[in-house]
């Protein structure tokens, strides 16, 4: 019974791999960084942001759901959005900016532009992933 | 051509974070890294043509 209470109690996560996480999320690479994974944070942060820079350049679009859309189709908007999402600080960055947030149809017709929405949302994506692991090597569940 | 080089782009930065992400030891993220770089290139490549033939 002891030795079950035991492992519950290494399975809940320290304080500390959540902040990790979150650092993880907020700006790709400094969880791990933050760990002293140097080599692995300038890896996985390098293609985040590689992929994240190289989709605006391309004219990609990032999501959001605007409050003014009432219709249904507003829904359609949620899941590229978490996936957009995932890029933490580039995205708020870009919002705050108003970088790739515009929706005329000059920008939609460049050929390159859904190349540059896969980018957009491959970034957030792979910045998940990378989330992931900074906890878990901070949780002690990788090395 | 320049469609080639994005997709080689878009397969670099994902093998490198399956890469690092999936393995624990160097030797292991590097193979699986290349592994992955090259099913992402042989699959998209393959794509392209069974593709390029459906006429709809």
């Amino acid at each position: 019974m002891a030795n079950v209470d035991n492992e519950r109690a290494d399975d809940v996560a320290p304080a500390k791999a959540w902040l990790m996480g979150v650092a993880g999320w907020v700006f790709p690479g400094l969880g791990h960084l933050l760990q002293g994974k140097v080599g692995r944070a300038l890896l996985l942060g390098g293609a985040v942001w590689g992929c994240f820079i190289a989709g605006l350049w391309m004219g990609g679009h990032l999501f959001f759901i605007s409050g003014g859309d009432q219709s249904s189709s507003v829904l359609l908007q949620v899941p590229p959005m978490i996936a957009n999402l995932g890029a933490g600080l580039l995205y708020i960055a870009a919002w705050v900016l108003g970088i790739g947030f515009a929706d005329d149809p000059v920008h939609a017709a460049r050929a390159t532009y859904e190349y540059g929405n896969t980018f957009l949302l491959i970034a957030g994506l792979l910045n998940y992933l990378c989330m992931l692991d900074a906890f878990d090597i901070s949780a002690g569940r990788k090395s | 051509m320049r469609h080639f080089l994005v997709m080689t782009a878009f397969a670099v930065a994902a093998a490198v974070v399956f890469g690092v992400v999936a393995k624990d030891s160097p030797r292991d993220r590097l193979y699986y890294g290349l592994k992955v770089f090259v099913e992402f290139l042989v699959i998209g490549l393959v794509l392209g043509w069974v593709l390029y033939f459906l006429p709809f």
